[in-house]
């Protein structure tokens, strides 16, 4: 059905895809697994020729027998969407904001001129059929992931190609699309070329699997054999970074006594108008521990995190920090900010794109009034996140840093006041699974050198069981549990923590 | 709850309108009477006459109490040069302007908008890079020389001064083709100059939406290229413009000074031109008024359409 042969293609002189050979069969299920810049996406586009004119395809894309690449405007638009569609990445932006999810599934049915219905699509991925009336911006992630697919299938393709269908998705979220995508493959007997960067995703969904390095694909087979025996040393990186939950080679943060605390909540309440953002939690960071927060998105678990650090007034209970309630404002609570500090999620947004690293990481002292020794204590949070030798970064502009550089910058930021506790909102969430461990490795180092507690933030249970001492689980503003790795991962007592747990993919 | 805000905000906004016309023409240092008749033989008792007439001789607080109150009852006071009405004389010279200003502001806002559209659809194109170039010339050229230069390029061929000549006849096609052959120059020469805005803000933010990932989408449910363009690009893309598009259309009435002068075209820059020289304190106050509350409105009309236009912003 679906045939490259040599595939390459150039952006300028760089080039990207490298002389890929491919072939999937109707019925078949194909992943497509590398990290960012490996060239999957670029492969995926070029199928039904979508990249830029600035992009120079060479070789064949044989789609049911016709070259892709030669066909007439025309029938390049007759194939597109009625032969092969596509799944894309961030439903949140492809998806036209101002018209209605139901047109926008309707429109390609009325191009194509095949039969099909919105209200029958919808019902094939379990959304009601009133929400064709909804606005992309008034459905949830996974809904709006449901529509993209009840869209690909509107005019009965026989491949769908579908590229990180689930990636900023969380786990619950990511388990209910992903189970819905199998069954309509299943069922319809579609041809699906599945692209991630998680193997476990791909796992769950493929049978065979294509490993993409640098533009070429360095490894090929029946996805259970390819990750239970990898050949090629990039396929073994890969499944080491994605960590399997309850493997002890997985588990690095090693087993310590529990330590005296130094950030405590008591009984605490977050009121957001009418909704209780956050419900009478109680949770502690213990001296040097490492305490992973886990929910869902929308469990108050940022909200949380906010008002520890103070940039939010708590409705009722108490913070404790180091002995004593953490002020609700003035001098006092500047104080308490200096020893609790936050690092972002997406190291390229929460860096100003115009600020050389040596700023960005100068900008807290400035704040805080510290201009003495700025040029030291910047090179010594520079070095302590591992970007060596200082001199080499501290001129840099973000852009260009690699993501993982990035993120090593947000964190020096960071310990550059020399805090004695980090608050980390998804630390590893978007960066690739090579630079993933390298950061993990980077902030248990911080906590055997510096003797640094981390609160981490996370809906990846995977990351918790890596790096954490101990982990609270929030459902909906409240702590459903909370224990020490092995007995809440492993052995969970709540229901939505078996939910949880069972939702992670397994490879 | 956000509709009677906004609705609010705009009432607040005309208040402070209100406001600012009385106390603006206050503050300016001078007496008024003084100012009016200078130039013109005047007696201590004449200039104590009109100060009385115009209610200058009452304390600030009834001033301005009587000024809002005959404000409510669209009285805008009398003016001095003309001896008439302040609303009779702005509300004479409304009609001119809005065909003058108003044509022209339509006409460059849809015309640029078009352009601006297909400037960005072909970026860097020989279409892109002369029509930005050619709008931003003209954006460029002082008012006043381009209409001057109209007027002698094209020689006998358009009226140069007024709106109508008086020796039509009087039934409605003559007047209607007569009033239409005085309006080409003018209604050229602003078209002429604010054109570039419109191009250049509907290219910009058209650039900005040319790699958003649900032109994709839509190119590869196999949609042509100007369907592409016209059914998901340009609806999303023209939401910024709008709100610029309403700005320009509530100062319509503030008419062009410069172009309504250069080719003494009888509207409110007009107006506004001979109420400065006077000085007419009361007329310049009472355009004052009539403008700004203009603007006031045509924003409150944008922000209500963009509700309209975009999902994301609809008001309950």
């Amino acid at each position: 059905m679906l045939e490259l042969k040599n595939l390459t293609v150039h952006y300028g002189h760089k080039r990207v895809v490298h002389d890929v050979d491919l072939t999937l069969a109707p019925g078949q299920t194909l992943g497509l697994a590398g990290e960012s810049g490996s060239g999957k996406s670029t492969l995926a586009m070029s199928v039904l020729r979508l990249l830029p004119k600035t992009a120079r395809v060479d070789g064949e894309i044989l789609l049911d027998g016709e070259d892709v690449r030669t066909m007439a405007w025309g029938r390049l638009r007759a194939v597109r969407w009625a032969s092969a569609s596509v799944v894309f990445q961030g439903a949140m932006h492809s998806l036209n904001p101002v018209h209605r999810v139901g047109d926008q599934i309707a429109e390609p049915i009325r191009l194509h001129g095949t039969t099909g219905s919105v209200a029958d699509l919808l019902d094939q991925v379990e959304l009601p059929g009133d929400k064709a009336r909804a606005y992309p911006h008034e459905l949830s992630g996974g809904q709006k992931q449901r529509v993209m697919i009840a869209m690909a299938l509107a005019c009965g393709p026989r491949l769908v190609i579908a590229d990180e269908p689930t990636t900023a998705l969380d786990v619950v979220v990511q388990a209910q699309v992903l189970a819905v995508l199998q069954r309509l493959v299943a069922e319809q007997d579609l041809g699906l070329l599945m692209i991630s960067h998680d193997l476990s995703v791909l796992a769950e969904t493929c049978d065979d699997l294509a490993v993409m390095q640098a533009g070429e694909i360095v490894e090929r087979g029946r996805t259970r054999e390819v990750i239970a025996n990898p050949r090629h040393p990039h396929t073994a990186a890969l499944t080491a970074a994605f960590p399997v939950i309850g493997d002890p080679a997985h588990r690095w943060a090693d087993p310590r006594p529990t330590p005296p605390p130094l950030l405590q909540v008591r009984d605490l309440r977050v009121n957001y108008g009418r909704t209780r953002a956050v419900d009478g939690v109680d949770l502690t960071v213990g001296h040097g521990e490492i305490v992973a927060l886990v929910g869902q998105s929308g469990s108050g678990k940022t909200t949380l995190a906010r008002t520890i650090m103070g940039l939010r007034t708590p409705s009722s209970g108490r913070v404790i920090f180091d002995g004593s309630e953490v002020p609700r404002g003035g001098r006092a609570l500047k104080a308490v900010r200096r020893q609790v500090q936050l690092v972002l999620q997406d190291p390229s947004s929460a860096l100003n794109p115009r600020h050389r690293v040596f700023d960005a990481v100068a900008e807290a002292l400035r704040v805080h009034g510290l201009r003495e020794d700025e040029e030291a204590l910047v090179t010594a949070a520079v070095e302590r996140a591992e970007l060596r030798p200082a001199s080499l970064y501290l001129d840099a502009l973000p852009h260009e840093l690699s993501g993982g550089q990035q993120q090593r910058v947000v964190i020096a930021g960071a310990l550059v006041l020399g805090p004695r506790l980090l608050v980390a909102d998804e630390p590893v969430a978007s960066l690739d699974a090579s630079v993933r461990g390298e950061i993990v490795a980077l902030l248990l180092r911080l906590r055997t050198e510096l003797g640094l507690a981390s609160l981490i933030i996370t809906h990846d249970l995977g990351l918790a069981w890596q790096i954490a001492d101990r982990v609270a689980v929030m459902h909906q503003g409240k702590i459903v549990e909370q224990g020490s790795v092995e007995e809440v991962l492993l052995t969970p007592s709540h229901d939505y923590t078996r939910a949880l747990v069972r939702a992670v993919p397994r490879v | 709850m956000r509709l009677a805000g906004r609705f609010g905000g705009a009432a607040l906004s005309l208040l402070m309108v209100a406001v600012l016309g009385f106390f603006l023409f206050r503050v300016v240092p001078g007496d008024p009477v003084v100012s009016m008749t200078r130039g013109r033989p005047s007696t201590e008792a004449l200039q104590a006459e009109l100060r009385a007439q115009f209610g200058l001789d009452r304390p600030l607080h009834e001033q301005f109490w009587s000024y809002l109150t005959s404000l409510l009852h669209g009285d805008l006071g009398t003016s001095f040069t003309f001896r008439r009405p302040v609303a009779e004389v702005i509300l004479e010279r409304l009609g001119p302007t809005l065909l003058l200003v108003g044509t022209s502001t339509l006409i460059a806002v849809l015309l640029g908008l078009w352009l601006g559209v297909r400037a960005a659809w072909r970026r860097d194109s020989a279409f892109d890079r002369v029509t930005t170039g050619v709008s931003l010339t003209l954006w460029a050229v002082p008012t006043f020389w381009l209409g001057m230069l109209l007027m002698v390029v094209t020689g006998d061929l358009f009226p140069s001064r007024g709106m109508r000549d008086t020796d039509t006849a009087p039934d409605f096609v003559s007047q209607a083709l007569d009033v239409g052959h005085h309006l080409v120059l003018p209604s050229i020469t602003l078209v002429a100059v604010v054109c570039a805005e419109y191009v250049l803000v509907m290219r910009s933010s058209l650039l900005q939406e040319m790699h958003a990932p649900y032109l994709t989408t839509a190119r590869a449910k196999g949609l042509r290229d100007d369907l592409v363009r016209t059914r998901h690009a340009v609806p999303n893309a023209v939401l910024p413009a709008i709100t610029l598009v309403f700005l320009r259309f509530g100062l319509v009435v503030a008419g062009a000074i410069t172009t309504e002068t250069v080719f003494s075209w009888p509207g409110l820059g007009l107006l506004f031109y001979d109420a400065l020289t006077g000085p007419d304190y009361f007329l310049l106050q009472g355009l004052l008024v009539v403008t700004a509350g203009a603007v006031v409105v045509m924003n409150l009309l944008a922000d209500l359409l963009h509700g309209v236009l975009d999902p994301r912003v609809r008001v309950g």
